[in-house]
């Protein structure tokens, strides 16, 4: 009944998992390439990139909407919607939920992204220019514009009728679509929530984020002193998200439980990041969640490798955990920044390192920085690890930060 | 949990900045139009445009800090100021970490994102952009200028949701709030005149005229934020939704009376009860079937429409909040329960129950 109250009362955990990313389609592979540290960034095929001074990203060549997707007919639908509704296939596959077991309206999609479908706004300011203005927008094209098509995607692709919700909360926007999604299924509004994101690579942000000085040449090396930036990737990430008995009564496998999740807002600068409100951010997962700081096992990093993202990380996790953090690993070195979906790569990443029991790698570490020479980035090498719990960090243009934290079920 | 309830308004749009305006035009049908050509160089397909005219937010908020807003960032800046000032809340540093923002979206700023895209085919270099202006590409951009020139640290997010964006808005604040993520919300959509949406509305071939607004409403936990007691405007009665695979009208309009059914039954209403409605207009001949299927049966035949469209224009994300407004100004007079139904042309459907305080004749003058 109305007004809902904090009946949170149900547990909340992870049966499926479907990354689409540059460095692996599907959990198997994309497992292999972060214990391998597979790097999967590549010169740039999907504009033309001549005239930029830097050409590499992390584009998800190998990816063919034909081959992943079941219903959605992939010419009415934008690259960053395809991506999505891939990854809510192949997770509700990874799951054993992709022969309808659970009645459609009991399944909430939620997406999150940072430019949507960031490729045809420019396809149509290409037509723009092309044409002489707005009046050689295609309309075709046009009805693929509008973000909130992302959510729908997944929710086509797998007829499903609960929630469909796209997020554009930038680079954290993944997080803020899992912590939606817990919630939905905690309280009881949803029985299952696909959460993810997606995004695709563009000309703008390769060109912006190279005008910031924040773009990096060839390769991602987050943590290290001689650090220079993002790849800007691309890609679709998605979670299946059930009710712990839910789960245990349809015998599922279980990767992980969500614990909880934390959001803040630096309301600072729309660009530079806070690293007090950061902590801030911590602190609330941590007390949402009910752990303490010495419960984490592991930090998946946002980690982009820009020199102030991972100073202000840095510091943040020092002042909530001291002398002694636990190690602190950033899978873009590897995927590269996929923006929207890139804190849903990072939970993804830290569920397996719980399941499976390893710590991802920052690849392309070669130095301490002075700065925060305490860190431990887990480098080059994935390595074996008991991960009881790990913390997934997500922030973001406009300062929006979001936390999630996911436990090994007891 | 204590009721969730509406304490604060503000409102820009084509009516001029301000609830006050909004009502005017709305109640004596005035339809403000503006020359488009007075805001932009490009040629555009329409002579007369529900626009803002003469929007100047440095006059508004001042030079410092507002120099590379865009049109959506600024006409959202101002809308979340004055429901702040509506709400008569004061703003310490506890209350600001407890106050969030959620604002509904299509993609953000198409005039930001796509002059970013352009400056890459025509610039010598195609590099050569202004990086001051990257953070106005991403659709977060409003929200989190929002939260900056207010000091707001509560959570902060951004609902694309199209048609939908200030529905699905409403529905993840409520969210928030239910789950105590926030104590206050200021929940809102904002769309931009600009050529770009002028073009798009035009080439997609959809009715009405393209307009622009901001509308944001302080939403809160009855008594979560001090001091207690503040008269309410409006309650939230409830919120609820949901998608239908494929779209087709006749499907969606059956879903969304369902919903309806559904969403007065959460809030202890009886169709009867009803005698408001405002429904998702301008996206084509499919609306009035939706509509009809949804709403014809169930409702009573007195009910009276809160759709603003013609006035207004179609302001996209921001039609469920400009319907509110407009809601709002007549609880003054006639306080009664109100649905806003909203749908898009994808399928998403989303149905809002407002209904008067609890304590009648509360209000503030």
């Amino acid at each position: 009944m109305w007004p809902p109250d904090d009946s949170g009362g149900r547990r909340v955990v992870v049966t499926g998992l479907g990354p689409v990313s540059s460095v692996g389609i599907g959990v198997a592979d994309f497992t292999a390439s972060l214990r391998a540290g597979k790097v999967g960034y590549s010169p740039i095929t999907s504009f033309d990139p001549s005239g930029f001074p830097y050409q590499m990203a992390g584009e998800v060549s190998e990816f063919v909407p034909a081959q992943v997707l079941r219903r959605l007919d992939p010419s009415r639908w934008g690259r960053s919607s395809q991506f999505a509704a891939a990854a809510a296939g192949l997770a509700m596959r990874d799951a054993g939920l992709d022969g309808g077991q659970v009645p459609a309206a009991s399944v909430a999609v939620v997406m999150g992204t940072t430019s949507g479908e960031s490729q045809v706004v420019e396809e149509l300011t290409a037509q723009a220019v092309a044409g002489g203005g707005g009046q050689a927008y295609e309309p075709g094209l046009l009805t693929r514009l509008p973000a909130a098509r992302l959510a729908y995607a997944a929710s086509e692709e797998l007829g499903v009728t609960g929630p469909s919700v796209t997020l554009a909360n930038a680079c954290s926007a993944s997080n803020y679509a899992i912590g939606y999604g817990y919630d939905l299924v905690c309280t009881g509004d949803a029985e299952v929530a696909v959460t993810g994101g997606a995004d695709s690579v563009c000309r703008w942000a390769h060109a912006g984020f190279y005008r910031l000085g924040a773009l990096s040449e060839k390769a991602c090396s987050p943590f290290d002193r001689d650090r220079t930036g993002i790849l800007t990737a691309e890609g679709g990430v998605a979670m299946v998200l059930e009710s712990l008995d839910h789960a245990e009564r349809r015998g599922a496998r279980i990767y992980a439980e969500i614990l909880g999740y934390g959001l803040n807002c630096d309301a600072d600068h729309m660009v530079a990041p806070d690293a007090e409100r950061i902590a801030e951010c911590i602190r609330l997962a941590h007390a949402r969640a009910g752990i303490k700081p010495a419960d984490v096992s592991y930090i998946c990093a946002h980690g982009t490798g820009t020199g102030s993202n991972d100073r202000a990380e840095a510091t943040a996790v020092r002042i909530v955990f001291g002398d002694q953090p636990p190690p602190m690993s950033s899978i873009k070195s590897m995927l590269g920044h996929a923006m929207g979906a890139a804190s849903g790569f990072g939970a993804v990443a830290a569920t397996l390192a719980i399941a499976g029991g390893f710590l991802p790698p920052t690849v392309n570490w070669a130095h301490p920085d002075p700065d925060f020479s305490w860190l431990d980035p887990v480098p080059n090498h994935s390595r074996p690890a008991q991960v009881r719990i790990a913390q997934n960090h997500g922030f973001a243009f406009g300062g929006n930060n979001c936390i999630t934290l996911l436990g090994a079920l007891r | 949990m204590t009721a969730l309830v509406i304490t604060g308004t503000g409102a820009v749009s084509a009516a001029g900045v301000g609830m006050e305006a909004l009502v005017k035009a709305l109640a004596e049908d005035e339809r403000p139009r503006a020359d488009p050509a007075a805001l932009y160089p490009d040629p555009l397909p329409y002579q007369a445009v529900p626009a803002l005219s003469d929007f100047s937010v440095r006059a508004l908020l001042g030079r410092k800090g507002t120099s590379f807003f865009d049109r959506a960032t600024s006409l959202a800046v101002v809308a979340c100021g004055q429901a702040i000032e509506d709400s008569q809340v004061t703003l310490g540093e506890q209350v600001r970490c407890r106050m969030g923002v959620a604002l509904g979206t299509t993609v953000g700023s198409l005039r930001s994102s796509s002059e970013y895209s352009r400056e890459t085919l025509v610039a010598e270099r195609p590099y050569l952009v202004n990086p001051v202006l990257f953070p106005n590409t991403v659709m977060n951009c409003a929200a989190g200028q929002a939260a900056i020139w207010h000091k707001l640290h509560g959570v902060n997010s951004t609902v694309a949701g199209g048609r939908l964006g200030f529905l699905d808005a409403l529905r993840y604040a409520v969210n928030l709030l239910r789950r105590k993520h926030a104590d206050a919300m200021l929940v809102g959509a904002v769309e931009e005149f600009t050529p770009q949406r002028a073009w798009a509305h035009y080439r997609l071939g959809a009715p009405g005229l393209p307009g622009e607004a901001a509308a944001v409403f302080m939403l809160e936990r009855s008594g979560a934020i001090p001091p207690d007691g503040r008269p309410p405007l409006a309650e939230l009665a409830a919120v609820t939704g949901g998608f239908h695979p494929g779209g087709d009208p006749a499907g969606l309009g059956q879903r969304l009376a369902e919903c309806v059914g559904h969403a007065l039954h959460l809030a202890r209403l009886s169709p009867s009860q009803v005698r408001y409605v405002g429904t998702s207009e301008c996206q084509g001949p499919g609306d009035e079937q939706v509509a009809k299927a949804a709403l014809g049966g169930s409702l009573p035949a007195a009910v009276r429409s809160l759709d603003v469209a013609a006035v207004l224009g179609d302001c996209g994300a921001v039609s469920a909040g400009l319907q509110l407004a407009a809601l709002l100004a007549r609880y003054f007079e006639d306080p009664a329960p109100a649905v806003l139904a909203g749908w898009t042309v994808d399928g998403g459907y989303q149905v809002a129950v407002i209904k008067e305080p609890a304590h009648a004749g509360a209000h503030r003058q």
